[in-house]
């Protein structure tokens, strides 16, 4: 069984100490037990200058060699000036290949209720790939946000980044059980969070992230141990690490 | 014999925290926890104020290993109590406090977005004047954007210095970006109790504000804490970091005043 993380960041520290080259770090997630990972920005959540410079840099880490094809790349951009952040964004899943599109709203400073979250939409729709966002945080990434932006475009596939955190966890599952194209990526909530999560939403769509990779602090023993606590069946489990990501990301 | 002891669980009736209490024992000693703060549940924070405070003053006193309990013998005060009191209750409620704390109970637990209230709002102050006068420590839940974020308790902190404040959860998750700001304050009044944080970031902290001013906790059963604290023991180890593990928070307790 592949086991996917479909959250994990290509922070400064990793492009400081190791360029584009991806070895050390596919060598930690292959030790954690992670055969694959979604790879998003870090740079490009909060610094717009070097939105362009963070796509192309995480989209060569990911074609490396060293990746292994286990690297697969999101990229982002600043859509507050919405010509640049979708010229941006169609350049990154065009020229780039890169497979899916991330946003920290409140990071980035974007509310998924703006027009142009509207047009970032027809281009995901246009490419095929999912948007995965930051949730759990006000005033722009509440679950029942990217609720009603996944409402508003049926086909774009949709996913919370961390599942409503540690405070809405209950919104999030009521937003995924009221739409039916927003994937919940259980990425942070406490245990008890996570079990409730598993029992009550739709288990097509479970995924999981570590969130490694924003600092040099090793998160897989914890957060993987996390995992092993939520009784998981082995079904739950080759859906949620395996099966469904694999649907959501073509592969 | 551990020294070690968790400064915030539940033993609930339902949602996520429904925890019988002879599970919670196990549960500590699993992880090898000598003793735990045992606090009200949610609805009981929320408002049924003195019928929880009754629930854990009663859970705390017959647990198993404790004096009127049925365990084994040697672990007399297993479980400390702590009680709640909605501040919207008011003088009513500040009589409830003091009820509590005489029946036993030596922490206050304040949840700002559980209770309607924000951290800075003077409907709280009679509340940390009471507590003040009792030397009890007041564990306030931070991390809800908007009422309880770490800098507002720290000017809290600030408005009441001879109120003693612990910071539960340290912001998390998103507000841990204040934290380092929080913990330079270097406020004597003010301590940090980790429950919630990210085990392997707990280092962190650490580095910033010393063993001294760092209280372990699980969140029990929100987490299981045989998980917490081994990965707790590998960012901060205990054998390093005893005030952390213990000793703090024991320090705060043992000096309440009824």
């Amino acid at each position: 069984m592949n086991v996917f993380d479909c959250h994990t960041h290509w922070a400064p520290c990793f492009q400081n100490r190791d360029g584009r080259n991806p070895a050390a770090w596919i060598e930690l997630i292959r030790s954690a037990g992670v055969s694959h990972a979604v790879i998003l920005p870090f740079t490009g959540l909060i610094h717009d200058g070097k939105v362009g410079q963070d796509n192309d840099d995480l989209a060569a880490v990911c074609a490396h060699p060293a990746a292994e094809g286990r690297m697969i790349p999101f990229c982002t951009a600043q859509i507050s000036v919405p010509d640049e952040g979708l010229a941006e964004i169609r350049r990154a899943l065009g020229t780039l290949k890169m497979r899916g599109i991330k946003f920290h709203p409140w990071l980035q400073g974007l509310s998924p209720g703006w027009a142009a979250m509207d047009d970032v939409c027809d281009l995901a729709e246009e490419f095929d790939v999912p948007i995965l966002f930051h949730d759990g945080t006000p005033p722009f990434s509440l679950p029942a946000q990217m609720a009603l932006l996944a409402k508003r475009h049926p086909r774009v596939q949709i996913i919370l980044g961390h599942t409503g955190l540690f405070e809405h966890w209950r919104e999030a599952i009521a937003a995924v059980n009221l739409t039916p194209n927003l994937w919940p990526c259980l990425c942070s909530p406490h245990v008890a969070a996570l079990k409730e999560i598993v029992r009550r939403c739709d288990p097509q769509r479970l995924l999981w992230g570590s969130d490694h990779g924003f600092t040099l602090d090793n998160f897989y023993p914890y957060r993987r141990g996390l995992m092993e606590l939520i009784g998981l069946d082995d079904k739950q489990r080759e859906a949620m690490y395996d099966v469904n990501p694999r649907r959501l990301l073509k592969m | 014999m551990s020294s070690i002891i968790d400064a915030y669980t539940t033993s609930g009736t339902e949602r996520e925290t429904a925890l019988p209490v002879e599970e919670l024992i196990r549960q500590l000693d699993d992880a090898g926890i000598a003793r735990a703060v045992v606090a009200p549940e949610d609805r009981e924070i929320a408002v049924h104020n003195r019928a929880g405070n009754e629930r854990i003053a009663r859970l705390a006193a017959d647990a198993p290993g404790s004096p009127g309990g049925t365990g084994a013998p040697g672990n007399a005060g297993r479980l400390i109590p702590a009680c709640t009191v909605n501040p919207w209750f008011g003088a009513e409620g500040v009589k409830e406090l003091s009820r509590a704390v005489h029946a036993g109970a030596r922490m206050l637990v304040l949840a700002p977005a559980l209770q309607g209230f924000y951290l800075g709002d003077e409907i709280a102050n009679p509340l940390y004047e009471a507590a003040k006068e009792m030397l009890l420590p007041v564990y306030v839940h931070t991390g809800p954007h908007g009422p309880a974020a770490p800098t507002q308790l720290a000017l809290v902190a600030m408005q009441f210095p001879r109120t003693r404040f612990i910071m539960g959860h340290c912001g998390s998750t998103d507000h841990a970006h204040d934290m380092p700001a929080a913990l330079k304050l270097k406020l004597p009044n003010l301590w940090f109790e980790l429950s919630l944080v990210r085990p392997f970031a707990i280092h962190h902290w650490g580095k910033i504000a010393g063993d001294e001013r760092l209280i372990f906790g699980t969140s029990a059963p929100r987490n299981l804490p045989r998980h917490e604290l081994q990965h707790a023991d590998l960012s901060w180890p205990i054998a390093k970091n005893s005030g952390t593990y213990g000793r703090n928070i024991e320090a705060l307790l043992a000096e309440v005043r009824p």
